[in-house]
């Protein structure tokens, strides 16, 4: 049992089901981090778990209190809303306060309380002024001030960053990190941009249609993505997804595939299971994400299963502090990451290297990972 | 030559302007006309006006019709001038528009922000009020306000005109409330506010302009109303738009026409008061929802 648990948690509206039989239990001190694609049904499970919206059928339990029916109010948690739903009338000061006033703290105690979050915030100086005279990272900050102050069981985040610039937003995460790290506490954090989730969480729950599609630490969920969707959803570029043919012979798995200038090419599997020997002769997908193809050079050297790859290179994309690679493989595009001085230039047959401890192999049909 | 298109520019803009201020100005005399006809008769003495020359200013300036208008002209039995109906019409259309006012803007917190099953019904029902003509509900009405005892009394004024300015109120609050952040509301539930808390606290100090509107629209309309004022509350109990009905209708004596005018003046001041004061407000709640600020 966990510290909050989400158990077979669904909702319907009228006929239609758009959260089906969510399962999760968040440990004390977890940063969880729901995602997916836009609809998915993120917002939808925070709003349960604050009582804004009834849960369908299933149960979510805070400290081990069932809270189904609770009013929000009698939760102990807090929100901040991804338009931050500051109240327009009131000072930074009332704003913060309003839920201490209404669960009838004396006033005293509720200025102590404002001033060390004001302080801890860095947002004493504004504590006067009203929301419409506030920069949108300084609202940002007003409304984590008006969660912290309530010293929550449980913080719900729905997607805070998301009206902020691009700067501000990397900015700010860094600050809701170190501020996790600092106050230890439980969150629940909703957002659509997988760089957040991968940088923030400790878990990750990635949904789509209204489905947790897999829930586990970010590197669980970058390296050994449970299925198709979660590959291509986490991690930018999105992991390559080439069309391979198994072969299984004598004393190894392989996956074959061809490429323009060069015919066929076998990629050695580092262990033969006997889940991928079933699929001899079928055709699989397989997931490479772009860092584990690599100059020569660049390759990994802990690995002991780096294959060689030769194909033309069609474009190159220096980024900086890498260089992005296209190559055509079974007739998709596929692109590999390389380090910024790797010596490759358009148009030259390169021998790429393939690291196959971190290919993913999975079933096209179920979409789902071979194992 | 960019010279050149700027001078023309301003100069056609000139005479545009001047063109457009002359014919303002010309509507804004057609529109004062009345207004000055009213003010100047209502301070001569009788034989001025009735001797010809209406738009002529006074030759003698006088009070008197107001005085006599105001407190002592022939209106019911008693000579008591204007006082007590203009005393009735304010008892009545305070009460009036601040009930409808109040129960608009919880009408259209509820029907936007507490959503139930049928609620876009329920309000197309409470929107049917604004188009059902006067007439119609005079005969059934009559009859609810003997039921309750209030035939003839100013409280039963107050309610016939807060059960038809309700539907109104609502409409304007309504689709005001319906711009309003809903996240304001969930973020208030989360932070322990009630019902009432949330509406007190959070949206009518938001309400503003739309308040003004409701205000203004809700006081004309029953400040002016004749109808239901001659039909429920003949009498002594009268509004002050049947006090000068009856003051400009007397068939006794002589017309006073500059008493008249006077009183037609003091019956339209309140109204004009209200513009006067919440006026610049209204226009913006008007468009308030309709454009975002
Ligand atoms: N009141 C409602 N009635 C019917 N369907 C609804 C209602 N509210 C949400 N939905 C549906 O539930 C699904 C999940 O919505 P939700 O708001 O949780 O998505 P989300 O994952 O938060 O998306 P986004 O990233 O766009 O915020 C959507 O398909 C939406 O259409
Ligand atoms: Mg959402």
């Amino acid at each position: 049992m966990g510290f909050l648990d989400i158990r077979n948690a669904t909702k319907s509206y009228g006929a239609v089901e758009v959260l089906h039989q969510v399962d999760i239990a968040v440990e004390e001190g977890e940063f969880l981090v729901l995602v997916g694609p836009s609809g998915c049904g993120k917002s939808t499970l925070l709003n349960m778990i604050a009582g804004l919206e009834d849960i369908t059928s299933g149960e979510i339990a805070i400290k081990g209190n069932v809270v189904n029916g609770v009013h929000p109010s009698k939760r102990n948690i807090a929100m901040v809303f991804q338009s931050y739903a500051l109240y327009p009338n009131m000072t930074v000061a009332q704003n913060i306060t309003f839920g201490l006033e209404m669960h009838g703290v004396p006033k005293a105690d509720r200025d102590t309380a404002m001033q060390e979050v004001a302080k801890l915030l860095q947002i004493e100086q504004l504590l006067s002024r009203k929301p419409g005279q506030l920069s949108g990272g300084q609202r940002q900050r007003v409304a984590m001030g008006r969660a912290l102050v309530r010293d929550p069981d449980v913080f719900l985040f729905d997607e805070p960053l998301s009206n902020l610039d691009a700067k501000l937003r990397v900015d700010m995460r860094t600050e809701i990190k170190k501020l996790h790290q600092k106050l230890g506490t439980t969150i629940v954090y909703v957002t659509h941009d997988q760089i957040e989730a991968m940088t923030l969480s400790t878990r990750i729950a990635v949904m789509n249609g209204g489905y947790v599609q897999q829930l586990g630490t970010p590197k669980e969920i970058y390296d050994n993505p449970a299925n198709l969707f979660v590959a291509s959803f986490m991690g930018s570029p999105s992991m390559n997804l080439v069309p391979v043919t198994v072969r299984a012979e004598a004393n190894a798995i392989y996956a074959v595939t061809t490429t323009e200038s060069n015919g066929e090419i076998k990629l050695a599997f580092p262990e033969p299971t006997p889940a991928l020997k079933a699929y001899d002769g079928q055709q699989i997908t397989l997931g490479i994400r772009p860092e584990a193809i690599t100059d020569p050079d660049g390759a990994d050297r802990k690995s002991t299963h780096v294959e060689t790859l030769r194909a033309q290179v069609e474009v190159t994309e220096p980024a900086g502090s890498d260089t992005f690679v296209t190559c055509h493989l079974g007739g998709t595009e596929c692109i590999a990451r390389m380090r910024a001085d790797a010596d490759v230039a358009p148009g030259q047959v390169f021998d790429f290297a393939v690291n196959m401890e971190k290919a993913v192999p999975f079933d096209p049909r179920s979409e789902n990972r071979i194992f | 030559m960019a010279q050149a298109t700027q001078d023309t520019a301003i100069r056609t803009g000139r005479v545009t302007r001047t063109l457009i201020y002359l014919v303002l100005l010309l509507f804004a005399l057609f529109y004062m006309l009345p207004l000055y006809v009213m003010v100047v008769n209502s301070l001569k003495p009788l034989d001025e006006i009735t001797g010809g020359g209406m738009m002529n200013l006074p030759e003698m300036w006088t009070l008197e019709p107001w005085r006599k208008a105001w407190s002592e002209a022939q209106i019911g039995v008693e000579p008591t001038g204007l006082k007590p109906y203009f005393w009735n019409s304010i008892q009545m259309v305070v009460p009036a528009v601040a009930l409808s006012t109040v129960l608009g803007a919880l009408n259209g917190y509820v029907l936007t922000k507490w959503r139930f099953k049928y609620d876009t019904i329920l309000f197309g029902l409470m929107l049917f009020a604004c188009f059902i003509p006067f007439q119609i509900v005079l005969i059934p009405m009559a009859r609810v306000l003997g039921v309750l005892g209030l035939a003839g009394s100013v409280w039963g004024l107050v309610l016939v005109h807060l059960v038809y300015g309700i539907g109104f109120t609502t409409l304007y609050f309504r689709n005001y409330y319906a711009v309003f952040p809903t996240e304001l509301v969930r973020a208030a539930q989360i932070d322990g506010a009630g019902f009432f808390q949330i509406f007190w606290r959070i949206l009518l100090p938001s309400s503003g302009p739309i308040a003004v509107v409701s205000v203004i629209w809700q006081f004309t309309n029953i400040w002016n109303d004749f109808l239901f004022g001659a039909s429920f509350a003949a009498g002594d109990g009268a509004p002050m738009t049947v006090a000068l009905n009856n003051l400009v209708q007397s068939s006794t004596g002589v017309k006073e026409y500059n008493v008249h005018f006077a009183g037609a003046i003091l019956a339209a001041t309140p109204t004009l008061l209200v513009y006067i004061v919440a006026g610049r407000y209204f226009v913006r709640g008007l468009m308030a929802g309709s454009v975002k600020g």
